[in-house]
């Protein structure tokens, strides 16, 4: 087993250097697994994947499978799914709307809040035996909606999401996240998943904080493949990334030291009018109901932001730890991807992505949303497919443990997070920047060193 | 009903799309498609009982945009395809039936193709298409596909074409 010290000098978060080790050993994939994905508070889906009694979503918290359901009360049960009696996995549909869910082993039957409600032939074989109450699906014991957004935790003395995720988190959560003061957001369903190589931490602190990677080298046959096509008018300006002055976008820190909670980042926090700009000349291009849609939501944004200063208008990316990656939140014509990245061994790990569209955006909006979704940042559009190929380059390299010498380097920017106008919740820093990556490795240290 | 001279031309069609893509000789593939032509993937998956349909396809292209997929390969910084992947297009099961309006044949067709990237990296892809082609200039074109792709999870991203 991994020994604290051993955990600590191959994380020196401080001086931006972190081992490969944390990512392809197997001894740090097994403790991950206890004090990691067996306590922390994990996202497991949306409320609007299941609106109705009985609806049902599958899902993994670490490697765990889970239904997240709706009983016929109405309740969210969080079940794990493996029956009571062998084992077997009960549930083998991505989503669903059932009453019951029957073993195919022996048929025992489960109603969807996992209650034990049926067992062939209990009364000649069981003979009144069988406790059917103690052998229900086992239930995740902390479940949590945070706005919409399901969480749950298998430790059932975790603090409460609220003091877990940290004052700061939630607000940005809230404001930038799940936008209530704008209606919400509306539900597409369906998982699109893709396997890709290399430890889940890969995606998940890509997400969090590299904006670096973007405009550098992974994702600059995208630009000037956009750049080209608009030069010569084959290209509405879809997808475009609106533009903004060096100095305008920052990386936005909470939680893990920026205030209390754990980590959250958002790259390229936006906050001049570039992308209301933006915004508004392509609603211009949709009519009038779009410009109407674009006004309005930026009237309410300066409305909740009113006691606040600076006053983003949005930002890009984003992660909150552990595992869910945050796209799209800069625009209301860009769908919202949220992004679940699955372990599968140190070695592997999935995708698992869901998007959202802003609730009153009017339908040209929507439709143009969607759109920019699985065209860009997706399994099969024009920047998703890059990132994984970085991921697999990686992996290839750190079969050899040697290469696990050298340290990799988080140094961007190192000692100049504070560089950034003050008065928001969190940090403001330098974008690009490795300030979130360091926050991640921080924050994952003291969660892997606690008993 | 397809004439035997028609179903002839398909097939060579659809060998000869598969060369065009296995030696990446992607504009004369994109000439083998109508200007209108709308190019799908939708998101297959498990579902049980009675639940929406899902929200969006993986993949829904139009020329526009299979030329930018096109051109992003060709800027020689699109990674996922750098160095370009090893392709192998098996196409069988082919059945030409009438089309959605005249002078036009629907296609069905099956698929199976292995990617290889770099040293030993690779993907098995399978599934079905479903095309719409047409006359256009003398030649048979695809107006739609729609390509069924069995896979609820995706081996890797999606950087090749079908």
């Amino acid at each position: 087993m991994v020994s604290v010290a051993e955990l600590r000098e191959r994380v020196n978060w401080k001086e931006g250097r972190i081992s490969p080790a944390i990512l392809f050993d197997e001894d740090v994939y097994e403790l991950e697994r206890e004090r990691l994905f067996g306590r922390a508070w994990l996202v497991v889906g949306h409320e609007d994947m299941i609106p109705k009694p009985g609806d049902y979503v599958t899902n993994y918290m670490g490697e765990v499978p889970v239904m997240v359901t709706r009983d016929l009360a109405g309740k969210i049960h969080v079940l794990v799914n493996r029956c009571m009696h062998r084992g077997n996995q009960v549930c083998l549909f991505d989503r669903g709307n059932v009453q019951q869910f029957v073993c195919s082993y022996h048929g025992w039957t489960y109603d969807v809040a996992g209650k034990l409600i049926g067992v062939p032939l209990e009364e000649p074989l069981y003979r009144d035996e069988l406790n059917k109450a103690e052998n229900g699906l086992e239930e995740v014991p902390r479940v949590a909606n945070f706005k919409g957004l399901l969480f749950a935790s298998f430790d059932a003395a975790a603090p409460s999401l609220e003091e877990w995720l940290g004052e700061d988190v939630c607000w940005w959560l809230q404001t930038y996240v799940l936008v209530e003061h704008l209606g919400g957001l509306e539900m597409l369903p369906g998982w699109h998943r893709y396997q890709s190589p290399g430890n889940w931490k890969l995606h998940a602190e890509n997400y969090i904080g590299d904006d670096y990677h973007v405009f550098a080298s992974t994702h600059v046959s995208w630009f000037k493949v956009v750049g080209d096509l608009l030069e010569k008018g084959l290209l509405s300006p879809e997808m475009m990334t609106p533009g903004g002055e060096r100095g305008t976008k920052y990386e936005g820190s909470a939680g893990a030291g920026y205030g209390r909670g754990i980590p959250f980042g958002m790259g390229m926090v936006v906050l001049d009018d570039s992308v209301y700009e933006f915004d508004l000349k392509e609603a211009r291009r949709l009519g009038p109901e779009a410009v109407e849609w674009v006004q309005e939501r930026h009237r309410r944004f300066q409305e909740v932001l009113k006691d606040r200063e600076p006053k983003p208008y949005s930002f890009m990316n984003g992660a909150i730890f552990p595992n869910l990656g945050l796209m799209g939140f800069y625009s209301t014509a860009y769908g919202r991807h949220f992004l679940l990245f699955h372990p599968r061994g140190p070695w592997e790990h999935e995708v698992w992505q869901w998007t959202m569209v802003e609730r009153e955006a009017p339908k040209a909006i929507k439709e143009l949303a969607v759109q920019r979704v699985y065209r860009g940042q997706h399994m099969a559009g024009t920047i998703g497919q890059d990132d994984p190929e970085n991921f697999e380059r990686l992996t290839e390299m750190m079969r050899a443990r040697r290469n696990w010498r050298r340290p990799f380097h988080y140094g961007l920017q190192l000692g100049h997070e504070a560089e950034g106008p003050e008065g928001l919740p969190g940090n403001l820093g330098p974008n690009p920047s490795e300030v979130n990556q360091r926050q991640f490795y921080k924050f994952w240290l003291e969660l892997m060193e606690s008993e | 009903m397809a004439t035997w001279e028609q179903k002839r031309e398909i097939e060579e069609l659809l060998s000869r799309e598969a060369h065009l893509l296995d030696e990446h000789r992607y504009e004369e593939w994109l000439a083998l498609f109508t200007e209108d032509v709308d190019y799908v993937i939708p998101l297959r998956e498990h579902i049980q009982g009675d639940v929406p349909p899902a929200g969006h396809p993986v993949v829904k292209d139009d020329k526009l945009m299979l030329t930018a997929r096109v051109k992003k390969h060709q800027t020689g910084f699109s990674h996922v395809e750098v160095p370009v992947s090893m392709t192998c297009h098996l196409i069988t099961n082919i059945l030409v039936e009438d089309g959605p309006s005249a002078g036009e044949l629907e296609v069905l067709s099956s698929f199976i193709v292995r990617q290889a990237r770099k040293l030993r990296d690779e993907a098995w892809w399978a599934g079905r298409r479903r095309d719409v082609v047409r006359r256009e200039d003398g030649q048979w074109k695809i107006a739609r596909r729609e390509v069924i792709l069995d896979a609820p999870i995706y081996p890797r991203s999606l950087s090749i074409f079908f």
